[in-house]
């Protein structure tokens, strides 16, 4: 029997919710256990709600669930936000049983009324007490904490003033989690010092640890699993740094976004990086210029520039950055460059919810500046395909010599997943497509010679006279409008998205999960993970579905997603927007119409529990043809 | 600047293509003397790239029988920079309009002087937009009515000297477009000049601009060497002071207008010399020159970075 279990923990932003997320997460994985967690956070430093939710599993796990066993709180707003997702036990600070929503002041008045009214319609007041007197009568059980005993103990214990040992709330309640799950507090111990490299934060929060994990005692009893190999925790931005410096990434430029920008910080964090000598065969050191630029016009003409000379560039960003980047990606087409853009949607249109997640940028993404050329597009559905796709995409821009656009969401970048290291290894395969790129000086150069699959031999800035123009060109890159030449250097720069679409197996494009049904689950990015997730638990109910993800989305794969999609007797679309993109492109591009659509948009992730209701809910209102979700605080 | 190594004529950096300027512009005089100082420093012509924003200046790369790279209207400096980061050897060039550079780009104008990047940035300043026949440019004085303009000028001038002084060049020159002997220095200067260096150069435009014409600036243009006017600063203790003088030298703008090296402080360290703090080997092996695989098989290794990440 599989087990998962979810654990939630929230606090105000600048608490250390998300530390303590990644701590114990890091500390139950040292137990062999597989995770997904996923941060939700306003667009604030410090003081409005933040909570963090992870599932633990003994098998791979990819999405996140509405029913919490553990709900690990230290504050009265996560209470009130989160108790009726609670299922099992919810620990909480006893002083805080007497506060009152209305004495929460970071919380949006709109959801404080949504729960005032849900607690006094059944019967209860307005404190915290009765938000968890209603959950107790629920099933749930209450872990009353004494945190401020346990505070003033470690503060007099190691001779710290109270407000600095403070902040070790977050680490008391992830104690008292990790003893409840029967999980070794030297886990705990040894993820501290992954997180912390001041040795008194590590000693206070040990200390607290310490004092608290013995409050409880041991109910889900996890029992150690053994494992071969290596695992590492990552989330979508390191997933694709990671992946970008593995391709051979040597110049990234970007200018601050949420939430591209953790992605190139990273990268500048890591830009000495170790490389084979292929002659010697030992490490040397070459660097990665990272260079955060004056705005996103800047930083996507400047990876161009950069790309010019033949090095592997990129840029990160996200929708407003994305807005401003489009003239610079039309430039990148017409002159036939190969740059990559890593592109996180978030809540958009505009400043939108620059925090929150949604899919809502992909038909912009394909259509993304004037006029027509070559854009290439992908869609990472889980942090693994995000570190192998940032390789593809770097490869892709090489062999077609067009900007391409790989699509992550927030809901990617936010999260992070325990992974078996093995599944990144790249040794011993060929990973690196260079194309047509050759570094020798050539005599009469023409860069944009015509080729039969459109793609012309590319040297290097510096090894032979070219040029290059955003106006229409000749095969040496002068300007002309002669009208000949228009027809065919027009023709030239398209032909090579027919090569791709020809070269590129659409298997590649796209992924199949599970047996065929006559149910298909049609999605891309990350609520594949949701749908493959619900996709097993269904199955255990009877159930069965298949889920396709779509991975590319110019070229489309087609032919293939005809061929699948025949004959089912329900196609169900499941995406993170209003207007159903991806379906959009489907009908496009393969003439097939989903029979039903599961959408969200309130900038909150897609769950695994809502995507079982949801197939649940469509099979037995088959005419209810589309079914919006709406969970998440 | 780069390494010098091939003797080639000026004409030899001159392009097929014939230049379809307006008779009479002084583009003219800057690829004249744009091609002689390349010839005069001895450029490799594949290791001069000339980046272009949009306008008519901009299409000084099509003339030119070197690395040319035409790019987008305002953002001739990103590009630049984009190049020069990834290969410094090779030697960086930006010809641009006042519209271009100082209008839609004005924002990559004022942060590269904050990056002090070795490249050079060539500025044709006429005060107006020519190739959408003759709008004001940001140069343009107020009240000036120059002819395609229906009413005259309701927006002030910028000073491109005063801005890039304030935005940090470390050289800062003005010439006159059909002064090629003294515009052929200037530009010599400025890529002999090791950060980032601007030269302003006044050229009239006969189509559209008829106030500020040849003869107009030919009655006022002084040259600062004839005041033995010292722009170098010797001491970075004398940068300042250097600094506010030029401006308030580079601001008259009535009878005389002078043209020569304003300001020249080569104590600022360039972005490249700043990388080496980073990167100790980012000169020796910046990101161009790189080999990043053999035969498919990625030469970078991530275990290092990848154990840090390690649960088990």
């Amino acid at each position: 029997m599989t087990v998962k279990i979810t654990w939630m923990i929230g606090g105000a932003q600048g608490s250390g919710v998300d530390t303590s997320a990644s701590i114990f997460g890091n500390a139950v994985a040292r137990a062999g256990y597989y995770i997904y967690g996923n941060r939700e956070y306003h667009s604030n430093i410090k003081g409005r709600h933040s909570y963090f939710n992870l599932t633990i599993s003994d098998v791979k796990v990819h999405s996140l669930s509405d029913e919490v066993n553990i709900l690990a709180t230290f504050d009265a707003e996560t209470i009130f936000q989160h108790f009726m997702e609670a299922k099992d036990y919810i620990i909480y600070d006893k002083t805080l049983e007497g506060t009152k929503i209305s004495a929460v002041q970071s919380m949006e008045p709109e959801r404080a009324e949504k729960i005032e009214k849900l607690l006094t319609s059944n019967g209860y007041g307005t404190t915290v007490k009765d938000a968890l007197n209603y959950a107790s009568s629920r099933g749930v059980k209450l872990i009353p904490v004494d945190y401020g005993k346990i505070i003033s103990e470690v503060a007099a214990e190691l001779k710290l003033p109270t407000s600095v040992v403070e902040r070790t709330r977050n680490l008391i309640a992830s104690a008292i989690s990790l003893r409840l799950l029967g999980i070794k507090l030297d886990y705990l111990r040894a993820a501290l010092r992954v997180f912390f490299k001041n040795e008194l934060y590590v000693r206070m929060n040990e200390r607290a640890s310490e004092k608290s994990y013995d409050l409880v005692q041991p109910v889900y009893n996890l029992p150690e699993i053994p494992v071969n190999g290596h695992r590492v925790q990552l989330d979508g931005n390191t997933a694709v740094a990671l992946g970008k410096i593995a391709g051979g990434l040597r110049v990234q430029t970007y200018y601050p976004i949420t939430p591209a920008a953790d992605e190139s910080t990273f990268i500048e964090d890591n830009e000495v990086v170790d490389v084979l000598d292929p002659e010697t065969k030992e490490l040397k050191k070459a660097g990665i210029l990272v260079f955060q630029s004056e705005d996103e016009l800047a930083a996507v003409n400047m990876a161009i520039g950069a790309a010019l000379t033949g090095v592997r560039a990129a840029t990160a960003t996200s929708g407003p950055g994305f807005s401003l980047m489009a003239e610079g990606i039309g430039w990148a087409g017409m002159n036939e460059v190969p740059v990559v853009i890593t592109y996180y949607m978030r809540g958009a249109p505009s400043t939108g919810m620059p925090t929150r997640g949604q899919q809502g940028d992909l038909l912009f993404a394909v259509n993304v500046s004037h006029g027509e050329f070559p854009r290439i597009v992908i869609a990472s559905g889980d942090h693994v395909e995000a570190f192998w796709d940032a390789i593809w995409a770097l490869n892709l821009a090489e062999r077609y010599q067009t900007p391409v656009i790989h699509l992550v969401d927030k809901f990617l970048a936010n999260s992070y997943s325990i992974i078996d290291e093995s599944e990144l290894d790249y040794k011993g395969k060929r990973i690196i497509d260079r194309g047509k790129l050759m570094y020798k000086e050539v005599e009469d150069y023409k860069r944009f010679q015509f080729t039969d699959d459109g793609i012309s031999p590319r040297v290097p800035l510096g090894y032979a006279i070219m040029h290059y123009s955003g106006d229409e060109h000749n095969e040496y890159g002068i300007i002309t409008e002669e009208s000949e030449n228009r027809i065919r250097m027009y023709e030239k720069r398209l032909k090579k998205l027919e090569t791709a679409d020809r070269e590129i197996p659409e298997e590649q494009r796209l992924k199949v999960y599970g047996k065929d049904s006559d149910i298909a689950i049609v999605t891309w990015g990350s609520p594949k993970g949701p749908a493959i997730d619900a996709m097993d638990e269904l199955a255990s109910e009877g159930i069965n579905v298949q889920v396709i993800q779509v991975r590319m989305f110019n070229p489309y794969p087609r032919n293939l997603v005809r061929k699948l999609l025949e004959g089912k007797k329900m196609v169900i679309d499941l995406e993170a927007n209003y207007t159903a993109q991806a379906a959009q492109l489907m009908k496009l591009n393969a003439g097939v119409e989903p029979t039903h659509y599961v959408l969200k948009w309130n900038g909150r992730p897609i769950t695994r529990t809502e995507v079982k209701w949801a197939i649940k809910h469509i099979l037995s209102n088959p005419n209810e043809r589309r079914v919006v979700l709406n969970g998440g605080a | 600047m780069a390494v010098l190594k091939v003797s080639l004529s000026p004409q030899a950096y001159r392009g097929k293509k014939w230049v379809d300027w307006c008779p009479g512009c002084g583009n003219f005089g800057i690829l004249v003397a744009e091609s002689q100082a390349f010839a005069e420093l001895g450029l490799d012509p594949r290791r001069v790239v000339v980046v272009s924003g949009i306008g008519c200046s901009s299409r000084m790369p099509d003339f030119l029988n070197v690395e040319g790279v035409h790019t987008l209207h305002g953002r001739a400096i990103p590009y630049a920079m984009g190049i020069k980061l990834a290969d410094p050897s090779l030697e960086v060039v930006v010809n641009g309009g006042d519209g271009d550079l100082l209008g839609i780009g004005v924002g990559h104008f004022v942060s590269a002087g904050r990056y002090n990047v070795d490249m050079t940035i060539i500025l044709h300043n006429n005060g107006v937009y020519g190739l959408t026949k003759g709008q004001a440019s940001p140069t343009l004085p107020r009240n000036v009515k120059t002819k395609a303009l229906p009413k005259p000028n309701i927006k002030d001038a910028l000073n491109p000297i005063v801005l890039a002084l304030a935005s940090g060049y470390t050289f800062v020159a003005r010439s006159y477009a059909y002064d090629t002997r003294h515009l052929k220095e200037m530009i010599k200067a400025a890529i002999r000049h090791r950060g980032l260096a601007l030269v302003d150069v006044l050229q009239p435009c006969p189509t559209y601009n008829d106030i500020n014409t040849k003869e107009w600036y030919e009655k006022r243009i002084r040259k600062l060497e004839d005041e033995k006017w010292d722009p170098v600063v010797k001491d970075p203790k004398e940068a300042d002071e250097k600094k506010f003088r030029a401006m308030e030298k580079a601001s008259e703008w009535g009878d005389r207008i002078y043209i020569g090296i304003f300001y020249q402080n080569e104590h600022v360290p360039t972005y490249e010399e700043r990388m080496l703090s980073r990167i100790s080997n980012y000169l020796e092996l910046p990101p161009a020159k790189q080999a990043i695989e053999v035969d498919g098989y990625s030469l970078t290794v991530i275990d290092k970075i990848l154990e840090k990440r390690r649960v088990i």
